[in-house]
């Protein structure tokens, strides 16, 4: 795939779409709730993939008319420049033999461009500066063995197509010579890097093929079509398991949102239903904090005098759930919440504190305060003493 | 140019599309590959970015009768066309360049025999005889270039 920074104009338009892209995404998320955002995520991508698979089936579909096009020649008519194009047989012996000719030649000037093929898992895996060095390491052993000043070497790590396009900005190549195996090998060039570069640049370009030990081989006009046809139907195998893979994630997308669309308003509505089936006074299933005072002399009793109370004195629990209690005693002694049926024992200090509730069996408990306190809060329910009704879960 | 040619001519991919290198630029359409390479390297030589197209194999298969037009015929200081006349496709390019690019000097390569169609395209067109080589062509457009060149400076 070609970087969209490749060119400046390549660039701008890169960022122009990307921001046309993120405004309404950003948007949705600032101003909206989240699954709008989501949402909107998921139309751009939509958007995206539907006008990327529309202009490569243009392209696939459109006749292909190749242009090639080259700048004019860098320096004195005399001069001649040539691009060799290698990487894993620059350890052949031909090859060099052929460089070396070539830089004995006058007015000459040869680049050994050596692209180290860097593949999406070596990119992955961090392997780039292992196969850059690998890369750095042929091309200095390949200039040492031809030991001519005119014949230069540079070593990249983009795509080999666009690393020579780049090169016809900088070293203005007369002649384009790519060398390649017959198959391509791992690390290596792809013998159809020559066609392609045929198809780009108006100069002349030569295959070479070198295998171990043998010399230098042009591949024919019918090897050159295979490694075109092969090369195509790889392009098409590649495209058709992106495009599966994109489409498969924007369903896994889309089938996130309407789970999520579908489930969050249900949720809220259950949750609701259920703490309105609750009866008043009764402490929620969904309330996690039930919040309480004690008062000294705080409740008028039936014989017209003021009691010491607790202001809720009935609990109600989930055997086995602990139920918080946020206790405001504001009396300057300890109360306590006791039931030895019920296995609970809350001493109260004074001042406001969370306590934990929690019944072990199911079945309706008497509590009272074991502090001495109002005597006769501590024998009369709804003062200092009540009931903990603990059901099953 | 005809407007019914333009609504049903297909897309076409040029790849590269666009002129990379600064000026003076010129487009060849020949559709023998060897020829037009030598025409390109000997304007390269002679200080010219150049651009080769084979030219269309059929109707519909050039940009230049499309909507989309072609960037590099557009952006041409001029065009060397030896596309073979006797086809009804190549005279259609010729067309095209002549109504969309008035202005940009159109040096073509004739047959021996022109027939009073081909006069009529041919009209305002730079002309050399069928088998001028390389040198002889990449000559012609250094003459039309410095041609243009004085033309340019004298109307200054």
């Amino acid at each position: 795939m070609r970087s969209p920074f490749h060119s400046e104009p390549e660039a701008f338009r890169f960022l122009l779409v990307l921001i046309l892209a993120l405004v309404p995404i950003v948007l949705a998320a600032a101003l909206g709730p989240t699954w709008l955002a989501l949402v909107v995520l998921a139309v751009v991508l939509g958007g995206v993939a539907a006008r990327a698979a529309q202009l490569r089936m243009r392209k696939l579909r459109s006749p292909d008319l190749p242009v090639k096009m080259a700048p004019p020649h860098l320096g004195s008519a005399a001069e001649r420049r040539v691009l060799v194009v290698a990487n894993d047989t620059l350890s052949e012996e031909a090859l060099l033999c052929e460089v070396e000719r070539l830089g004995l030649a006058p007015r000459m000037h040869v680049l050994l461009l050596v692209p180290a093929v860097i593949t999406p898992a070596a990119r992955l895996t961090g392997a780039i500066d292992s196969l850059l060095d690998q890369a750095r390491a042929r091309m200095q052993a390949a200039l040492d063995r031809v030991g001519h000043d005119n014949v230069a070497g540079k070593v990249t790590g983009e795509d080999p197509l666009e690393a020579i396009e780049d090169t016809f900005a900088t070293f203005v190549p007369d002649e384009v010579i790519v060398a390649t195996r017959w198959e391509q090998t791992a690390g290596g060039l792809e013998p159809r890097l020559a066609g392609l570069v045929r198809e780009r640049f108006a100069v002349p370009v030569r295959h070479l093929v070198f295998e171990p030990g043998s010399a230098a081989h042009e591949p024919d006009e019918a090897t050159e079509a295979r490694y075109q046809r092969e090369f195509g139907a790889a392009a098409a195998r590649k495209f058709g398991l992106r495009a599966l893979a994109g489409a498969g994630i924007l369903a896994a997308l889309v089938m996130s949102l309407v789970a999520l669309a579908r489930t969050t308003p249900t949720t809220l509505a259950a949750a609701n239903q259920a703490a309105a089936a609750l009866p008043t006074g009764a402490p929620s299933a969904l309330t996690k904090v039930i919040e309480l005072k004690v008062i000294a002399s705080g409740k008028k009793g039936p014989d017209g005098k003021l009691h010491d109370d607790f202001t809720v004195t009935d609990f109600h629990v989930t055997v086995g759930q602990p139920l918080t209690l946020r206790i405001d005693n504001t009396d300057t002694v300890s109360h306590s919440i006791t039931s030895p049926e019920a296995g609970v024992s809350i001493i109260v200090l004074p001042g406001t504190r969370d306590y934990t509730l929690l019944v072990k069996q199911a079945g309706k408990f008497e509590w009272r305060c074991a502090f001495p306190c109002d005597p006769w809060s501590m024998a009369h329910v709804g003062y200092m003493r009540g009931f903990i009704t603990a059901t099953a879960a | 140019m005809s407007s019914g040619r333009s609504t049903t001519a297909r897309d076409v991919s040029i790849n590269p599309q666009t002129w990379r290198w600064s000026h003076p630029r010129v487009l060849v359409e020949d559709p023998d590959g060897e020829a037009g390479l030598a025409i390109a390297s000997g304007l390269r030589f002679a200080g010219y970015a150049v651009a080769v197209c084979p030219g269309p194999r059929g109707h519909g298969q050039c940009p230049l009768t499309g909507p989309a037009g072609c960037a590099p015929a557009h952006d041409a200081d001029l065009v060397v066309c030896n596309l073979g006349y006797e086809r009804e496709v190549a005279r259609e390019v010729l067309r095209e360049l002549r109504t969309r690019y008035p202005s940009t000097p159109l040096l073509v390569v004739v047959p021996p025999e022109i027939d009073a169609d081909l006069r009529e395209v041919l009209d305002s067109c730079h002309q050399l005889p069928a088998g001028a080589t390389p040198e002889q062509v990449v000559a012609a457009v250094q003459g039309i270039s410095e041609h243009a060149a004085e033309g340019g400076a004298a109307s200054a």
